[in-house]
Formats: C-alpha cells, sequence, structure tokens
C-alpha cells in the first residue's frame, strides 16, 4: 500500500474524538478511590480500636507513607499515558519516598523494645490473610490503570506499567491500613512491603502485554 | 521542524479532533515527509517506509492524547521515537541467516509470471476483499495491522480474505488452461 492511500483513508474515515486529559483521568481514579474506601468503610471494615491506634506514631507512619506513595504513583502513571512526559522522575521519587519509609520504619521499631523473636513478630498466618487482601484491594485501582493505559498512549510503557502497579499496590495498601490491626514496624515493613512488591511487579510484568500501540 | 510550522500542525491536529478532514489530510501530508526525513536518519533504507506507516497510524489512532493547549512537536517527536524504539526491537528479535555462497539463484520469469497473474486474479475482487489479501496474504501484515490500515474491523478482515480466496479459487477453476 502506497503512503498516499493510506493517508486518503486515514483522512476520509476520520472521526471527531475527545482530547484525553490527565486532569479528567485523575479524576475518575480519585472517584473509583473514593468509593472503594466509603464501600470498605460502610462495611464495617476498620479496625474496632482506631481511637487508640491513632496514638501510635506507627500509625500515622503508615498512613503517610502509603498516602503519598499511591499519589505519587498514580499520578506518575496518568501522567505518563501522554507519550512526551516520562515517568523516571515519578519514579524515583517514589523509591526515594520507599526509602525514607524503610528509616522512619526502623526508627520506630527502635523505641519499640519488642520482646518476641523477629520470626514471631511476621506472625505468618495473619500477614498471609492480610497479603492476600492488600493485593484483591488494589486490583480495582490496576483494572482502571488498564483501561487508561490501553486509551493513552505510554511511549516507556514498562515504566508506566511499573509506575501503575506501584500506585495500585500503595492505594490497596492504604485502604486495607484502616483494618489492619497490626502495629509492629518489622510486620507492617515486611508484609505491606511483599503486599506492595507483588502487585507492582504483576503489574510491571503484565500491562506492558495488554498496552502495546 | 521550524516553530511556525510545528503551531500550524498543532492547529491541524485540533481541527483533526474535532473532525476536520481537509486539515488533517494536509497534516499527515507533512507529517509523512517529516517522517520520512526522521527515519532516513536513524534506519535501514528498506524499512523506512514501513515505519513512517505504522507511525501515521499511531497517529491516527492515538490522536486523541494530544492536547491542544500543549505544542505539537514533543508529542509528534515522542511517537515518532516511540515506533522507532518498536522497530529497532523488532529488528533485533528478526533472525536473519547468511546466505552460503554456493546458493543457486532460479530463474524468475515464473515469479514475475505469477505476480502479474495473480495481481490479475486478485483484481477481479471486491475492493475490500483485494486490500485484505493484498495486506495479510502478500505483504505479510497481521489481521490487525490489515483493520488499522484499512478501517476494516478485524473480523471483516478475516471474512474479506476468507470469501475472496474462495472467489478466487473459483475464478482459477473456471479458467481455461491455456489463460
Amino acid at each position: 500500500m502506497t503512503s498516499e492511500y493510506l493517508l486518503d483513508e486515514l483522512a476520509s474515515g476520520l472521526t471527531p474524538v475527545r482530547s484525553r486529559s490527565a486532569r479528567r483521568d485523575g479524576m475518575v481514579l480519585g472517584a473509583l478511590a473514593m468509593v472503594e474506601l466509603a464501600l470498605f468503610v460502610m462495611m464495617g471494615c476498620t479496625r474496632p480500636d482506631m481511637g487508640h491506634a491513632m496514638t501510635e506514631p506507627s500509625f500515622w507512619w503508615k498512613l503517610a507513607t502509603l498516602g503519598l506513595l499511591a499519589t505519587i504513583g498514580l499520578a506518575t502513571a496518568v501522567r505518563s499515558l501522554d507519550p512526551s512526559v516520562a515517568p523516571h522522575r515519578g519514579l524515583r521519587w517514589t523509591a526515594w519516598l520507599a526509602g525514607s519509609a524503610l528509616l522512619i520504619g526502623w526508627g520506630i521499631d527502635a523505641t519499640h523494645h519488642a520482646s518476641a523473636t523477629l520470626f514471631a513478630r511476621l506472625e505468618w498466618r495473619a500477614g498471609l490473610a492480610c497479603l492476600f487482601s492488600m493485593v484483591m484491594l488494589s486490583l480495582p485501582m490496576l483494572i482502571a490503570l488498564t483501561v487508561l493505559m490501553r486509551r493513552g498512549a505510554p511511549a516507556h510503557r514498562r515504566e508506566s506499567a511499573l509506575a501503575a502497579g506501584l500506585g495500585a499496590a500503595a492505594w490497596g495498601a492504604f485502604v486495607f491500613f484502616f483494618r489492619c490491626g497490626h502495629d509492629d514496624p518489622l510486620y507492617i515493613v515486611f508484609w505491606y512491603g511483599l503486599g506492595c512488591g507483588l502487585t507492582a511487579l504483576a503489574g510491571r510484568a503484565l500491562l506492558p502485554l495488554v498496552t502495546r500501540w | 521542524m521550524r516553530e511556525d510550522e510545528a503551531d500550524q500542525w498543532g492547529a491541524w491536529m485540533a481541527a483533526a479532533q474535532g473532525g476536520h478532514g481537509g486539515a488533517y489530510r494536509r497534516l499527515l501530508g507533512e507529517l509523512r515527509q517529516w517522517l520520512l526525513r526522521y527515519f532516513a536518519r536513524r534506519l535501514p533504507p528498506a524499512q523506512v517506509e514501513d515505519a513512517v506507516q505504522e507511525t501515521l497510524i499511531a497517529i491516527h489512532e492515538k490522536r486523541h492524547t494530544y492536547d491542544p493547549a500543549r505544542p505539537f512537536r514533543p508529542w509528534l517527536a515522542a511517537v515518532a521515537r516511540y515506533k522507532w524504539i518498536d522497530r529497532l526491537r523488532a529488528m533485533g528479535r528478526e533472525r536473519t541467516d547468511a546466505l552460503p555462497d554456493t546458493i543457486g539463484i532460479e530463474d524468475h520469469e515464473s515469479g514475475v509470471t505469477s505476480a502479474v497473474l495473480l495481481r490479475d486474479l486478485i483484481a477481479r475482487l471486491k475492493p475490500a476483499q483485494q486490500q485484505a489479501i493484498r495486506l495479510v496474504k502478500l505483504d505479510g501484515y497481521s489481521v490487525e495491522e490489515a483493520s488499522a490500515r484499512t478501517g476494516q474491523s478485524p473480523s471483516l478482515v478475516k471474512v474479506n480474505i476468507h470469501r475472496g480466496l474462495k472467489q478466487l479459487a473459483a475464478i482459477v477453476g473456471q479458467s481455461p488452461d491455456d489463460e
């Protein structure tokens, strides 16, 4: 087929399109997040000792870290759906934030004076249940991001997929945080880190396969 | 690409997003020239035309991702770069075997005759069937690529190939041997 023929074909079948807007995509994700969180709270899934938990430093550490990670990850993913925007800076911020969160968690743990062994503190049975819940709660956001990625034009698909995976994972962990009764920094770093890591890796591995353009 | 040229292209793309076919046709014509220069500096000559066409199709399919409030040049350059990298990766995956020095080269007469005959036969089909068969069966495009290039849905491409080949078989079957 000659290029001239192709150009005629493309121009002759032209239909109006609505210009994509990162702000609109962000609002869609924001609405989804609010609905998921509201449903979670309305279903009575929040921890019963919330008042007491709020007096613990680890509560605010978890809240701030997961909230920021979700915000930066999701914003990075959405912005990178414009082919002229690269996600690298957002990913660097995410890595910096995760590293800082680990340091702060280590600082909180140092004042904790736990008597149990490291293995006992991990509470494998509860941890696996937490892991499963976090991954499940991240799925709505991951699916929404997949739809947006397919509609957008990410020029750095792998990095965009990683940002999407991280954002969705952090959001799933953020919602689960209102349910989770564990405040031990070691438990949180291990299980929340594992949950977020698994979802992020799944996003990084799978999203590029379905978002090729 | 000059600054005023890029501004004009941005305005044409904004008009194209509103459904203005004339502005879009002019834009595609100028983008084609720009892309030819772009890929000529980055790809082997045999790959340039294909890369240009792929990029034009990508621009068409993703035209809604251009924000008219922003400059057109970075958007275009990012799409072209993406397709260029895509093509480089594909070239890396393609296997090329060196031909032995002793390989025999056959007479091309039968091939040329077949090509001419095939062209005449295909010309008897409906235009949509001709397009689908040429792209998928002769040029080696996938059904999805042929769908994007022709505007037919993937299912319609398959149907047109199936019916076209059936029609070809019928034509060949009815033709006298001396034709």
